[in-house]
């Protein structure tokens, strides 16, 4: 873990921490905000729809960054999918609080999606492309069309609080090293 | 039945028979009735889940109605149950029959029952037939029905929630509003929504919760549609635009929202282009619960709207143009056209062209060097629809031309020199970039010709260095303007002083039209008036404006202009009569925009002129005044800041004189004030000295007062001068005791109190007798005897323990009895006087003692300023009235270092001989020490009325005492003796 801290700056690894808080704030708020206009109930239990190993499961960062970003990229494809249902099936023509949360939200997890691709590629891994091959949703009717929006929106809270525990977890580790010497202290101590 | 009737008479014994044949014969008819109505056949059911209605057929035989059950299969609840007519399907004679479920038919199983009826004919039930719900075993999970329904608002819907096998039903909520539940079957329960308001746009959920588990449906709340305002045009001629509002917001969006079409022709919302001009168009809209069509029918060149020009060009000139643009389609070629022009500068117009194929116009009357702002919009001539869009803005710029001839006018300053004065050219006037002004000078007397350039931005000049100009010495001043097309006319203007005394003057009051000024039409006025105003206090800078106004005007009201009103200024108006002649000032005005106080205060000087104080001050200067001055306050200011208003003067007052002040200081303000109010006021104090013609006044007055009434006491005394005598002072009589020393005692207790009786320095007496005295009146007392005296008690007056010891002072003494006074209306002592009523007493020599007693006259100075040593015997009462012996000084040996002290303060009582006039209190007591002078009262007796001391001596003692008034009546009433 420590090598991989190595090649990618500590900023770096702290900006795509704030970029994962981010998403979950707004991903906190668009929850509060959907619940409201669709009088859902506070304790509403959501379905799991992605189905990724958690990344404490890994053992190396790598797999670990590997895990998350995958989980990310299908946090993504699902959330485009309940946008594109929600403005087929269910959307007004007004613009509404929620409707601006969503858009935000969209863009900012894919800012995170591409900000952990470049930790995974920093890592040695490979980043996935933002495209879901699995067999888009169809609902069998609206009210399970709203109650798989909500589970989305649960995955991807789910999800940028595992990136926000993960990249901590990593600022931790790294912190624990020892400062790398520069190679001119290093040529100094050889004369 | 006659017959029959018949055959029951003719044969008797037959009868029974035939009535049993007869009732066997109709129930065997009945019988065979019961057996034809069928049982209906073949029952089958249809349902239509999204209506919820259910079409049940059967074959039915021959009968005409038929009962028709429902029942809810697992409860076996009846649901429906009626008697159907029957309708005969046409495709094999099958009998059917539609019901419509207010519960989804998913809810739970129906069982349906037919059987044939002919009145009370029935049938046997056909078997049942039963529409399987969702609730069965078999489906186990939850469910909720009906799903993404649409339904237009005030409508009801019910709801059912089939619970999951083994789970628990909990409730049902319509959003946020827990519904009322009602079982239907062992996992089915529903609720019914009524009279529905408008959903959300995402619709109202319906949640049915269980124990653990959650399920619901979306419902959609709405209207039907209902657009409105359908009409169709054209623009090019060819083609169909058609138009349409929306109408009634059905709450209805996305896949549920109203779709619409034209002659079958899906539309966009609200406008829809048709390549044809169909001439009839039907509009369609449709959504969920409903549609609604709208018909239109128009000839094409009845509709015809032009589209804007483009292209918009103009070929420039300096007074006008001509704009020119294209048309998109040659079908307008042909078309008669009508067109609007907006013309824009500073203000805009507006000017209608019409012609076929309209594709230029021509616009005069246009201002040189103007920039203008031109748009197109056109509509049909024949047959006017309404206007086409405008053309976008299209801008052009006129052409220069040489200016207007500026307006010229001379202002005489206050030094009498003359300003030649041109209003600026506008741009509307100068038709260009000006380059400068010529002005050139004639004077008349001296022919000669003096030409200035000046620079575009000046607009006056002032001829101070040129030439002396008077009322008889004129000139003319010609101006030109000039720009880059050439040089303007000349404005002329003869220059000369104006008198303005003779022009009356007079106030103008300021209104929201500006400062009305009016004056009297005059016939022989022909070249017009011209009025000028500016500042009152004008510098030679100061703006100036004027107005030309023709010979007829009358009136006219000056508002804001290059002179800016100010509030507080204030402003004069001249009108000249034939101004660019030889103009003749006729009338002058001055007002304020608005009137303040006064800005600056009085100068207050304050003088003291004998016992008056003049105030007195200057003008206030103009520019302070800030309002026509409406006079002047005169305020004292009093202790505390407090103003007391004097007086108001008129604004002509500059001095104020207030009379009759006592010395002291005093402290005034005078405020100058407007309709405004006043200002601060100029103030100013002064003390005042002791006038001298006043002091001298008040002494001859108090003087004069006082011999006035000592004139008229004396007069009356005079005249009443009997009356007086007897009244206060009655003659003494002489004592008569021939050889007898008794008389002494007797005069001695004529005093009032205990008598101390002190040896006098000088011992000469001289008594004067008055036989004619009446001693019946006399009050002398006698003292009586010892005995008579301890026994008559007399009240409760102390005895003088001391006087015994007094006696022995007078070495006349011949008896030590205590010498008590007497009082003359005593009864007791008026009769104990009898026997010494004719008692003669000669003094001839009283012994000087340095122990003989002080009478003093003010017993408490005297007890103050003569405190008793041990060897001197005094008294203790200090009756300051009676006799008192003719005491010059008392040296009272060595412990006194000077008599001076004690005499002195006791002048007035001790010093000297007085008259035995003092008027004594009836109570002794009341005649106490603290009497301060003697009281009016009863006389007591008069020992002397005779000044026993020489003239010099008494002179000396008037000194001493010049406002005793009772010496004062001893004087008077001895002079008045006979």
């Amino acid at each position: 873990m420590g090598n991989v801290m190595m090649a990618v700056s500590r900023t770096k690894v702290t900006a795509v921490t704030n970029l994962a808080a981010l998403v979950e704030h707004e991903c906190t708020n668009l929850l509060i905000l959907y619940r409201k206009q669709e009088n859902l109930p506070e304790d509403m239990e959501s379905d799991r729809l992605v189905f990724i190993s958690h990344p404490s499961s890994q053992l190396d960062t790598k797999s670990k960054l590997q895990s998350l970003h995958t989980g990310l990229g299908k946090c993504y494809s699902l959330l485009e999918r309940a946008i594109a249902l929600e403005e087929e099936e269910l959307d007004g023509v007004e613009t509404t609080e929620y409707k601006n949360t969503r858009g935000r939200l969209k863009g900012e997890l894919l800012n995170l999606l591409k900000s952990t691709g470049g930790l995974l590629k920093a890592a040695g891994g490979k980043p996935i492309k933002v495209l879901d091959d699995s067999e888009p949703y169809q609902p069998s009717n609206l009210f399970h069309l709203k109650l798989w929006v909500y589970s989305v929106l649960m995955e991807v809270k789910f999800w940028s609080s595992t990136a926000i525990a993960l990249l901590r977890e990593l600022q931790a580790v790294a912190a624990k090293e020892p400062p790398k010497k520069s190679k001119k202290s290093t040529r100094s101590t050889r004369r | 039945m006659p017959r029959l009737l018949n055959i029951l008479t003719s044969k008797p014994n037959c009868g029974p028979v035939w009535v049993a044949f007869v009732l066997l014969g109709i129930s065997v008819l009945n019988s065979q009735a019961k057996i034809v109505l069928t049982v209906p056949q073949q029952v089958s059911l249809s349902a239509n889940f999204f209506s919820q209605q259910l079409t049940i057929s059967w074959f039915g035989g021959e009968a005409t109605t038929f009962d028709l059950i429902i029942l809810r299969t697992e409860f076996n609840e009846t649901v429906f149950y009626n008697t159907v007519p029957a309708v005969m399907n046409q495709d094999g004679g099958r009998h059917q029959w539609t019901w419509t479920s207010v519960e989804p038919l998913e809810c739970t199983s129906l069982s349906v029952k037919i059987r044939s009826r002919d009145g009370i004919t029935k049938s046997e039930w056909s078997e049942p037939q039963i529409l399987k719900g969702r609730d069965l075993p078999s489906n186990s999970v939850q469910q909720v029905y009906p799903q993404d329904k649409v339904v237009p608002v005030g409508g009801n819907t019910t709801f059912c929630c089939i619970v999951e096998e083994g789970n628990e039903f909990r409730d049902f909520l319509y959003g946020s509003i827990k519904m009322n539940v009602k079982r239907l079957s062992r996992r089915s329960y529903v609720t019914t929504a009524v009279n529905q308001n408008l959903s959300g746009p995402t619709g109202t959920n319906v949640l049915c919760r269980l124990k653990n588990k959650l399920n619901g449906s979306v419902i959609f709340v709405g209207y039907p549609p209902l657009p409105t305002n359908f009409e169709c045009i054209t623009n090019d001629l060819t083609s169909a635009v058609c138009y349409w509002d929306g109408g009634r917001v059905t709450n209805l969006y996305a896949k549920r929202k109203t779709s619409y079409s034209i002659n079958k022709r899906d539309c966009p919302d609200g406008k829809c282009v048709l390549p044809e001009w169909d001439g009839n168009w039907t509009l369609l809209a449709v959504n969920p619960l409903g549609q609604y069509s709208l018909t239109y029918s128009a000839e094409l060149l009845h509709r015809v709207v032009p589209v804007a020009p483009v292209n918009l060009s103009a070929t420039d000139d300096a007074w006008n143009t001509t704009v020119n643009w294209h048309w998109p389609y040659s079908s307008y070629n042909t078309l008669a056209l009508l067109c609007q022009v907006q013309l824009a500068s500073h203000n805009i117009l507006l000017r209608n062209f019409s012609g076929v194929g309209l594709q230029s116009v021509f616009l005069p009357h246009l201002h040189p060097n103007t920039k203008y702002r031109v748009q197109i919009q056109c509509g049909s001539l024949n047959h006017f629809l309404k206007w086409g869009n405008w053309s976008k803005e299209f801008n052009f710029t006129t052409k220069s031309y040489v200016p207007e001839a500026p307006d010229v006018w001379m202002f005489v300053n206050r030094d009498n020199s003359v300003r030649v004065m041109w209003k600026p050219l506008t741009q509307w006037q100068s038709h260009g970039v000006l380059t400068g002004y010529e002005v050139t000078l004639w004077s008349l007397e001296e022919n000669e010709n003096q030409t200035n350039n000046l620079s575009p931005k000046d607009n006056s000049l002032n001829l101070t260095d040129w030439a002396s100009i008077t009322a008889d010495k004129k000139a003319i001043a010609s101006v030109k303007a000039n720009n880059v097309k050439g040089m303007s006319q000349p404005s002329s203007i003869m220059l000369g002083l104006i008198d303005d005394k003779c022009a009356p003057l007079a106030q103008t009051i300021y209104t929201s039209s500006g400062f009305p000024l009016s004056w009297q039409h005059s016939d022989n006025s022909t070249g017009g008036y011209l009025v000028e105003w500016c500042e009152a206090v004008c510098t030679s800078d100061c703006a100036v404006d004027w107005i030309r106004l023709d010979a007829g005007s009358t009136h006219v009201s000056i508002k804001d202009s290059i002179v800016k009103f100010q509030p507080g200024v204030r402003y004069n108006f001249s009108l000249y009569e034939s101004p660019s002649v030889s103009p003749v000032l006729i009338r002058r005005w001055q007002g304020y925009i608005q009137e303040l106080p006064p800005s600056i205060s009085v100068n207050l000087e304050i003088n003291q002129q004998d016992c008056d104080v003049v105030l007195s001050w200057e003008e206030i200067p103009l520019a302070g005044r800030r309002g026509f001055l409406l006079g002047y306050k005169v305020y004292r200011v009093n202790n505390f800041s407090n103003f007391t208003l004097l007086d108001d003067l008129s604004p002509e007052m500059r001095t104020y004189t207030v009379k009759d002040l006592s010395t002291s200081t005093y402290k005034f303000t005078v405020k100058a004030y407007t309709s405004a109010g006043e200002d601060t006021g100029g103030t100013a104090a002064i003390t005042l000295k002791q006038c001298a013609d006043g002091l001298i006044l008040e002494i001859l007055t108090s003087l004069g007062i006082v011999t006035l009434l000592l004139t008229t006491v004396s007069c009356f005394c005079y005249k009443k001068r009997r009356w007086v005598k007897k009244a206060f002072y009655p003659d003494i009589p002489e004592p008569k005791l021939p050889g007898d020393w008794s008389r002494t005692q007797s005069l001695i207790c004529a005093f009032q109190g205990p008598m101390d009786v002190k040896p006098f320095p000088h011992s000469m007496v001289h008594i004067i007798e008055k036989p004619e005295w009446d001693f019946s009146k006399d009050t002398l007392v006698i003292i009586p005897e010892e005995e008579d005296y301890e026994g008559e008690g007399i009240g409760d007056e102390p005895v003088d323990t001391d006087e015994p010891q007094l006696l022995r002072y007078y070495n006349q003494v011949v008896d030590e009895r205590p010498i008590r006074p007497r009082f003359p209306d005593s009864s007791v002592s008026s009769s104990s006087s009898v026997d010494s009523a004719n008692t003669d007493v000669t003094y001839t020599g009283i012994q000087t003692s340095h122990s003989s007693l002080v009478f003093p006259s003010d017993s408490q100075g005297f007890s103050e300023g003569f405190q008793p040593h041990s060897g001197l015997s005094l008294s203790s009462r200090n009756k300051g009235e009676g006799y008192h012996p003719q005491m010059h000084s008392v040296t009272l040996g060595g412990n006194l270092a000077s008599p001076e002290p004690i005499v002195e303060p006791h002048a007035v009582g001790s010093e000297g001989y007085k008259p035995q006039n003092s008027w004594l209190l009836d109570s002794p007591t009341e005649g106490d020490e603290n009497s301060p002078a003697p009281s009016l009262g009863s006389p007591t007796s008069v020992a002397s009325t005779q000044f026993l001391l020489p003239d010099r001596e008494r002179h000396e003692e008037k000194r001493q005492q010049p406002s005793s008034a009772a010496n004062w009546f001893t004087n008077l009433l001895s002079s008045a003796k006979p």
